[in-house]
């Protein structure tokens, strides 16, 4: 799941727009051309099988470009749930290993080769025909996120042409389940460690990324560097029921509204991390109005909590100063006219990095005070964790953005959503959301949604990118 | 749906309980052998789950009609009459005229439904369609409402048949297959089918009854002669949603919650008409000088005592009689787990008083909801008001005997308002005036569980109420 910039970093001043930067050869344009084609037309949805023969094409171009054999694995998996579909899916792993004795160990690059559901029908062109038009490829998952596949692939390619030797082993993993399952990302931070060499952090092409705003000015490039855990829990309420037409005192329905009631006007107590410390120091320096205030007030007195209130509130910034939870899907009753003998909601809390899910199950049971509102765990995800702010990986990441896109603005983010990051960063091993490409915002944020596209250029851009990122960080 | 007769626990926490016999232990004076067949229809028919959309009411008026017919009842009187319930259930109807030698009378109508309420087998403690006899009573969804009607009238026929006795009207019986969902069955029973229904009157087994408090003395035994007007409300908020990262100050889930929050408060105007009147009487005369009782006394009084209309309101047993009463029953919302609801909706149940005008009752939802909340009625059933029944002395005699027989002359027998809609509310509609008359009995509330889960029937009232059927047959067709 792609998270991309929020739009409220679009409030940067305008510099110099465009990309002016180094560029592809053409014959290296040709040949991102020609992959990147080859993946968007092949439908890696869940259930359609596609994703082992979009691993083996992906092992067949390493192999083309030179890399061993021996260190290229397609590994077939099985994905599934009850909610999320099934699949015979797979995951490549490919490790450049280091010209001599690694100076550190390896950085893992991370992707993911699925993508969403897309129905020819609701799309205005076929989904899984790339298309160009309008300065635009079209199709499903050309920001999310076969950009960065063919991103980090071409990079490694042309890098090995040039004769690049890395002095520590590139790892590549990537999954074919992300959108789903996410059981791919949990063998990799756990039985596939091996294989991967064991790294010591990983770079994912599934965050990161940046924009302009209509007007062409910079909007900033974000560096995803933590998550909030995703974790959902279910009210329930049991009730003896009865015959509609004798009302009882208590009933499963009013008693779960008024739990909900009672969650709607709850705010859990707001939090800073280094990660997003970093983010509102940045975001204030342009944010003039009232709600770059309440940054600044909450940044210089973390305890400030009317403060954090306000940032919360605001549109761009809701879900980034603590955890949050909201009711998402409601069930109750059996027949129109019996008083109903279940209710349930169902809550989804996206958890402050650090903060264990049974933690907030209890903070719910406070909250609705009620012993007949029973609260259970739907899932049994633990913590995620956010990563260190690594002055070397930020370093890479601002000189590569800038380089391309001088005067850039660039953040740290937390993402509020869930990625293939969490496993690792749980695992200890920090992830670091830091691709490349670049739109326009918000027109072009449309992953998951209908006419994805990605601007032309910023294909292109996205593999200069990652060859500037591995120079940077594993030929020194 | 079953009209309940609730009764009283009130009474029984004051002064020296006497030591009344459990009704229970009584022995039934049903023979054993009319037992045995009584007990063998009874299992079939709550072994077959009516439910609808299941497609199996074709089953149970199979198993009605079988027991005419081995009675005697040919062929040409014995009517299968397919139809359409809700959208899809393809549902069935069973009407069957015994016909008099020598009528001297216009024909009566023996009411009663096959379907039954869902009952979920993870909700309940045994499989609500395995029939079980365990402590005295027999268990099962439909056990209460109302195959226990549906057998006890077709057994009491049928035993009457079998002893020669030629009734003096002919007795018609309608059972349907939808009255628990969409009422069409009765609809049609009443209009198209009228040249196979034509009656004077009809006597419903989805209602009537008598009842014991937990110390086993005698509440009452209500015959019901009017009913609520059955209306369901769907009330719905919208939200353009998103993704639940991101939770909008505005939540469809919340804005509904607040609705149901306003509506778990909210209290009709209190009403009365002639039927809940002498049933205030009654009740009145039944908790003595409770505070209950004193507040029955001062409403019956002062009907603009609104305050004293709410303490009965809110005694358990007489809920829904004071005026027209809303509860939310079923809930929906929401998409997926991780995306912010884009509706959700409440289903309301409302039974309103006779004389008020479902509209009415619409309208001050919509008030109360406010203009966010989309308030629509239930467009699979639109509720009909439907006039009260007149007394009739032949049907309330023939009631107080058979209470006398089997409840003994504590049990007083009175009129009641019914707060649920049965299908003798298209026949009252229609002209045709329907009194609730079956004899069934239980002890309340622990028995009262219609719609509810583990329903159940004292071993006893079920065979009782074979010859309680017996005997009004007997009277109003003899």
């Amino acid at each position: 799941m792609r998270h991309l910039l929020c739009a409220a970093a679009l409030v940067v001043l305008a510099s110099t727009a465009g990309a002016a930067g180094p560029q592809l050869t053409l014959a290296q344009r040709t040949a991102t051309h020609a992959m990147f084609e080859h993946l968007v037309n092949t439908p890696t949805v869940i259930g359609r099988h596609n994703v082992p023969q979009m691993a083996q094409y992906l092992a067949d171009q390493f192999k083309a470009a030179g890399f061993p054999a021996a260190d290229i694995h397609v590994i077939p998996y099985h994905t599934g749930s009850a909610t999320q579909g099934q699949d015979d899916t797979a995951a490549l792993i490919v490790r450049w290993r280091a010209a001599g004795t690694p100076a550190a160990k390896p950085i893992l690059l991370m992707g993911h080769m699925d993508v969403v559901e897309a129905k020819a029908e609701d799309w205005s062109v076929d989904p899984f025909k790339m298309i160009e038009k309008d300065g635009y490829y079209y199709g499903r998952g050309t920001i999310d996120m076969k950009d960065g596949i063919t991103g980090i692939t071409q990079a490694m390619i042309n890098l090995k042409a040039a004769g690049f030797r890395p002095k520590r082993d590139i790892v590549v993993l990537f999954t074919g389940d992300e959108e789903t399952n996410g059981i791919g990302a949990k063998n990799g931070a756990g039985e596939w460690l091996n294989l991967l060499g064991h790294p010591e952090y990983g770079l994912n092409a599934d965050g990161g990324g940046g924009g302009f705003d209509v007007s062409g000015a910079p909007a900033g490039f974000s560096m995803q560097t933590a998550e909030k855990t995703y974790a959902d829990y279910t009210f329930t309420v049991h009730n003896r029921g009865g015959h509609s037409s004798k009302p009882r005192k208590d009933n499963a329905i009013y008693s779960l509204a008024h739990a909900l009631d009672k969650l709607e006007a709850y705010r859990f107590q707001p939090m800073m991390n280094e990660t997003t410390r970093a983010y509102f120091e940045g975001r204030q320096k342009t944010e003039k109005g009232p709600l770059g205030d309440a940054m600044r007030r909450w940044l210089a007195n973390p305890k400030d909590g009317e403060a954090a209130d306000f940032i919360e509130a605001s549109d761009s910034e809701v879900g980034l100063t603590r955890t949050r939870c909201v009711a998402t899907r409601l069930f109750g009753g059996h027949a129109n006219n019996a008083l109903p003998q279940l209710a349930w909601a169902r809550i989804n809390c996206r958890i402050f990095p650090g903060i264990d899910p049974n933690a907030v199950k209890t903070e719910l049971e406070r909250i609705v005070n009620d012993p007949t509102v029973v609260i259970t765990r739907e899932d049994d995800n633990v913590a995620s964790l956010a990563s260190p702010l690594r002055p070397d990986v930020t370093g890479a990441y601002t000189r590569a953005v800038q380089t391309l896109h001088p005067g850039m603005p660039v953040f740290p983010e937390m993402s509020t959503g869930a990625s293939d990051a969490r496993p690792f960063r749980v695992a200890g091993i920090p992830v670091y959301g830091v691709n490349g490409a670049w739109v326009q915002v918000p027109t072009d944020f449309r992953a998951h949604g209908r006419d994805e596209r990605i601007p032309i250029q910023s294909l292109y851009d996205n593999v200069v990118h990652w060859q500037l990122m591995l120079t940077d960080l594993a030929g020194k | 749906m079953k009209a309940v007769l609730a009764f009283v626990l009130a009474a029984a926490v004051s002064a020296s309980a006497l030591a009344a016999t459990d009704p229970r232990t009584v022995p039934t004076q049903l023979s054993p052998e009319w037992q045995a067949k009584t007990r063998a229809v009874f299992k079939q028919a709550i072994e077959i789950p009516t439910v609808h959309n299941r497609g199996e009411m074709p089953k149970m008026a199979k198993l009605l009609a079988d027991q005419f017919r081995t009675a005697g009842i040919p062929d040409s009187d014995i009517h299968f009459m397919p139809y359409e319930a809700l959208p899809g259930d393809n549902t069935e109807a069973l009407i069957v005229r015994w016909r008099s030698p020598h009528a001297t009378k216009k024909p009566m109508l023996i009411l009663g439904h096959m379907d039954v309420v869902e009952a979920k087998r993870e909700d309940w403690k045994y499989d609500p369609f395995v029939f079980r006899e365990e402590g005295g009573y027999f268990y099962g969804r439909g056990t209460s409402d109302m195959k226990n009607g549906d057998v006890a009238t077709t057994m009491a026929a049928v035993k009457l048949m079998s002893e020669g006795f030629k009734p003096d009207r002919d007795i018609i019986f309608f059972y349907s297959g939808d009255e628990e969902t969409r009422g069409v069955g009765a609809t049609l029973g009443a209009s198209k089918w009228r040249n196979l229904t034509d009656a004077e009157f009809g006597l419903n087994a989805d209602g009537g009854g008598a009842s014991y408090d937990r110390n086993f003395r005698p509440l009452g035994f209500g015959i019901s002669m009017a009913e609520k007007t059955f209306q369901t409300y769907f009330l719905t908020t919208h939200n353009p949603g998103g993704h639940s990262s991101r939770p909008r100050p505005d939540n469809a889930i919340y804005d509904l919650a607040d609705v149901l929050e306003k509506l778990r408060a909210y209290r009709f105007q209190p009403m009365q008409n002639e039927i809940t009147r002498g049933y205030f009487e009654e009740r009145a005369r039944q908790e003595g000088n409770s505070p209950l009782g004193q507040a029955m006394r001062r409403w019956l009084a002062n009907p603009n005592d609104g305050a004293a209309a709410d303490i009965v309101e809110a005694s358990p047993v007489d809920v829904g009689l004071t005026r027209t009463r809303c509860v939310a029953t079923m809930l929906k919302g929401g998409h997926a787990d991780n995306a912010l609801p884009q509706s959700a909706t409440a289903t309301v149940n409302c039974r309103i008083f006779p004389g008020v005008d479902p509209k009415t009752v619409q309208a001050q939802l919509q008030k109360l909801a406010g203009p966010k909340v989309e308030v629509t009625p239930d467009p699979e059933f639109i509720g009909v008001p439907t006039p009260a029944s007149p007394p009739r002395a032949d049907i309330i005699n023939a009631v107080k005997a058979a209470s006398l027989r089997f409840h003994g002359p504590d049990m007083h027998v009175f009129p009641v308002m019914s707060t649920g809609a049965s299908d003798g509310s298209f026949f009252r509609a229609q002209g045709i005036p329907v009194y609730d008359v079956d004899g069934s009995w239980g002890i309340s509330p622990d028995d009262e569980r219609a719609h509810g889960l583990d329903e159940r029937i004292p071993v006893r009232a079920m065979y009782d109420d074979v010859l309680h059927w017996e005997m009004i047959i007997k009277a109003l067709a003899g």
